[in-house]
């Protein structure tokens, strides 16, 4: 199987590891060679948190190099401009255009970039964008389950981990959301 | 058998485990705290876990039992190591008869804020083996050899894991498990052994340590740790030690890609820098014109290899860092493996990021803060409000910061922490400053694990001499920053479960160390907080002020809240000082104007003492 590389980005407490766990659990049903690794910050919630997960080979380090991944994922507009530099010319990166805005911004001493910034960002490096607008998500569904489906959808991560083996993984990991959650799946899988 | 999804450190703690460690202790620190965080609270017959007062004390515990013969295992970050430091010299002077393995998490790139220290560098100056896992898999292979290693030179190993290793996620086979029989404790009462009572005996121990390093180096020869693959004769040859060696394919394939011919190369992957592998650096030397070295900090391994060229009248060019294009700051990838190669063969690597550069540019500032509801919220607000009712301007004042959560003082908005040096060293830090006749007075503020670590010397010593400063210990009853492990101020119920394990109050002990001028005070209460500090400062002596309020993430694991704070938008002239002064990120501020995410605010109330028209109300919950 090809290596294929995935780098995570957004903020604390958004769900962006559990994301990179449930493709991680997939691979392991599947049993796909699959190393994850989880940069959190520290205890507090609202940090920049990274994550990277390498699929498809037996021995490999545990970071992408620049240029090194075929995947983006980001959760928040403004983070998503730190995957750029990972992501290889003609790779994707699916963005959550959510913004999560420092409190500098949001006094306005700060400037935060726009939808266009990550667009015209995506271009430069030669990316396949795929923008998922919050506004147009629908009502009562998981932010995170919502951009995985999306992602199996627009990206090469299905060919590396099936669609049914990440249902599998986020139904046995809760068991109770199970109805929302797929849901949610299906209206990521549903993003045109 | 189906393969489990393991980190470094759990696996770390999985081989401990399996190969019969007695005792598994260590004080917290990222990114070490997950070998004992993934096993704390479960029962495992014969074993003891333990989170320590510190380091040190880990180490000694550590040590001592496997001076009676058992399996040790202690855990740390490489911080921890200088803390430990001073024990461990002595230990190792003296080996061990059961198996002790020290392990340490280098961090090096900092994602968790200390200096990038390496501690080969300790181990080399206290001559102990030093493993170092390249891989989870190895994080599991390599505990479970350090322990037969340490038994078989009698003497205490280290396995050396860096972040990227230890909180790596990989899906491995578990490695079959080489238990061993239980043991009976065993200790003879030898000076020479066990004292330093003497010159004759510090020397004597000193050449019985080099002789231990030396067995190391044959058994690790012998088994075959070193991975060594001879190429063409005469052509170039690449030694990796640690997660380089992880990065040996990818980078190959790159360099590759940029037009080098690899065929025939020589590689040498190292398990440990120390002992060093003099025979496969030989077999090495012997069959390359040049050598390129990939380590990450310094540069230990190329000084070796270059030592021994030297010695053997070998004409070897050895790259790497004293000589070559490599850092020793910041952590590896492929992309730096590829560089080093780059120099190796002589080709161009270049990537190009420039659209990426410009990308991040545009990239929001996201500081770190406390979190909503903090309680060391409380304490800031509170020293930067008495600072000026005492009179004094916010950048007179020195307030010594120290490690932990409590350190975010220092950020945006409350920017009131002047230092942040080394565990305890606030207290001591603020006496510095009044002996230098600071003209104002000298605050310290710490947190209470930190406080238990290393806090109590420098305030005894304050206490003794009558220095005038006030330290606040910021009791939020956790070790928070490290991920809420429970520290000896811990609530009694959150202590090991179903084992019974006392809390030792802080309070207690503050009164203990001699402290006449206490005060407990809740720093959601931000008049009182306030009040009581202006009036510590204003007393001679040694004042303690004791802020006491669980941390805000733990309470609400348990789903507590203190009530909800609202904006009365009537009321509300939109000023954003609440914004401004607590930096609460439950507090929003929109085109609908201010109001307070009902998810995120814990009621902990201190915005509603700072809105100037009284518009923030706490309501019950
Ligand atoms: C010598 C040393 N050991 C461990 C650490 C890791 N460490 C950083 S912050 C921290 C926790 C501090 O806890 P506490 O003082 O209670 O403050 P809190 O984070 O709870 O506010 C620890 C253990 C360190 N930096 N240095
Ligand atoms: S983790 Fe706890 S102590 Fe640390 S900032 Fe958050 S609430 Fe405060
Ligand atoms: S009461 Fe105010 S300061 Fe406290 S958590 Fe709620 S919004 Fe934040």
């Amino acid at each position: 199987m090809a290596n294929y590389n995935v780098y995570l980005v957004g903020v604390g407490g958004q769900g962006i590891l559990t994301i990179a766990d449930m493709i991680m659990r997939a691979a392991q049903a599947l049993d796909v060679p699959a190393n994850y690794y989880p940069t959190k910050g520290m205890a507090q919630r609202g940090g920049f948190v990274k994550a990277q997960l390498k699929l498809g080979a037996e021995t490999v380090g545990p970071d992408i190099r620049p240029l090194g991944a075929d995947l983006g994922i980001a959760m928040e507009l403004s983070e998503s401009l730190k995957s750029i530099r990972y992501i290889k010319p003609g790779g994707t990166l699916v963005v959550y255009g959510y913004k999560w805005q420092p409190t500098a911004v949001m006094l306005g001493k700060a400037p935060y970039p726009t939808r266009e910034d990550v667009e015209k960002a995506a271009a430069d490096a030669g990316l396949k964008l795929v923008f998922l607008d919050p506004a147009d998500q629908p009502e009562d569904t998981a932010d995170n389950i919502y951009l995985l489906a999306a992602t199996m959808r627009h990206s090469g991560l299905g060919e590396v981990v099936s669609e049914e083996a990440i249902t599998e993984a986020i139904k046995a990991r809760w068991p109770k959301g199970a109805e929302r959650n797929m849901r949610s799946f299906e209206a990521g899988l549903a993003v045109e | 058998m189906a393969k489990v999804n393991l980190s470094g450190n759990e696996a770390a703690a999985q081989a401990a485990l399996s190969s019969g460690a007695k005792l598994i202790v260590g004080y917290p620190g990222t990114p070490s705290s997950e070998v004992i965080g993934s096993i704390w609270g479960k029962k495992y017959d014969g074993v003891t876990i333990e989170w320590s007062t510190n380091e040190k004390v880990a180490f000694e515990e550590a040590a001592a039992c496997a001076w009676a013969g058992q399996r040790s295992i202690v855990t740390m970050k490489m911080s921890g190591l200088n803390v430990a430091y001073d024990a461990f010299i002595s230990v190792v002077y003296s080996g061990c008869t059961g198996g002790m393995v020290v392990y340490v998490a280098d961090d090096p790139g900092v994602s968790a804020g200390m200096p990038e220290q390496d501690i080969r560098g300790f181990a080399l100056m206290s001559d102990v083996p030093v493993l170092e896992p390249s891989s989870v898999l190895e994080s599991y292979t390599f505990v479970q050899y350090a322990f037969e290693l340490s038994e078989a030179i009698q003497g205490p190993v280290i396995v050396r894991t860096v972040s990227n290793v230890s909180q790596s996620h990989a899906l491995i086979e578990l490695p079959e498990a080489h238990p061993i029989e239980p043991r009976k404790p065993h200790f003879v009462n030898d000076p020479f052994k066990y004292t330093k009572a003497g010159a004759k005996i510090c020397m004597d121990q000193h050449r019985d340590l080099i002789a231990r390093l030396a067995a190391a180096q044959v058994k690790l020869h012998k088994d075959g740790m070193h991975k060594l693959s001879l190429g063409k004769k005469g052509g170039k040859g690449i030694v990796t030690v640690g997660v380089t060696s992880a990065f040996l394919d990818e980078s190959l394939e790159l360099i590759k890609a940029a037009g080098a011919d690899v065929e025939g190369i020589s590689t040498l992957q190292l398990a440990a820098t120390l002992p060093e592998a003099t025979e496969e650096f030989a077999a090495m030397l012997d069959n390359c014109e040049s050598i390129l070295v990939l380590e990450e900090n310094e540069p230990h391994v190329e000084k070796a290899i270059s030592l021994q060229a030297f010695h053997e009248g070998k004409n070897v060019e050895i790259i790497g860092k004293l000589n070559g294009p490599l850092s020793r700051i910041g952590n590896y990838t492929a992309a730096t493996c590829a560089t080093g190669m780059a120099a190796l063969f002589g080709v161009e690597f270049k990537m190009d990021t420039a659209a990426a550069d410009d990308a991040e540019s545009h990239c929001a500032a996201r500081p770190i803060g406390v979190c909503a509801g903090c309680p060391h919220r409380g304490v800031y607000m509170g020293l930067i409000d008495a600072v000026k009712k005492l009179g004094y301007k916010k950048d007179e004042v020195i307030i010594t910061g120290d490690i932990g959560c409590t350190i975010l003082g220092s950020c945006p908005p409350f920017d009131c922490l002047w230092t942040e040096v080394a565990m305890g060293a606030s207290i001591a830090m603020a006496q510095g400053f009044t002996h230098a006749e600071w003209p104002t007075p000298v605050f310290a503020t710490i947190g209470d694990s930190t406080f238990i670590h290393a806090g109590m010397p420098p305030l005894v010593n304050a206490v003794q001499n009558e220095v005038p400063i006030t330290v606040v210990i910021m009791d939020n009853g956790w070790t928070s920053m490290t991920g809420m492990q429970v520290n000896p101020n811990t609530a009694e119920e959150f202590q090991y479960p179903g084992e019974s394990r006392t809390r030792v109050d802080v309070v207690d002990i503050v009164k203990g160390l001699g402290v006449k001028q206490l005060w407990v005070v809740d720093p959601y209460d931000l008049p009182k907080m306030t009040d009581t500090i202006v009036e510590a400062a204003k007393l001679p002596g040694v004042k303690v002020i004791v802020s006491r309020r669980e941390c805000a993430i733990q309470a609400g694991r348990r789903k507590i809240k203190y009530g909800l704070s609202v904006v009365d938008q009537e009321k509300c002239i939109n000023c954003k000082r609440c914004i401004n002064t607590t930096g609460c990120a439950a507090i929003v501020s929109d085109e609908n104007g201010v109001h307070i995410n009902p998810s995120q605010c814990n009621g902990c109330g201190i915005c509603t003492y700072v809105c100037p028209v009284n518009a923030i109300e706490k309501k019950e919950v």
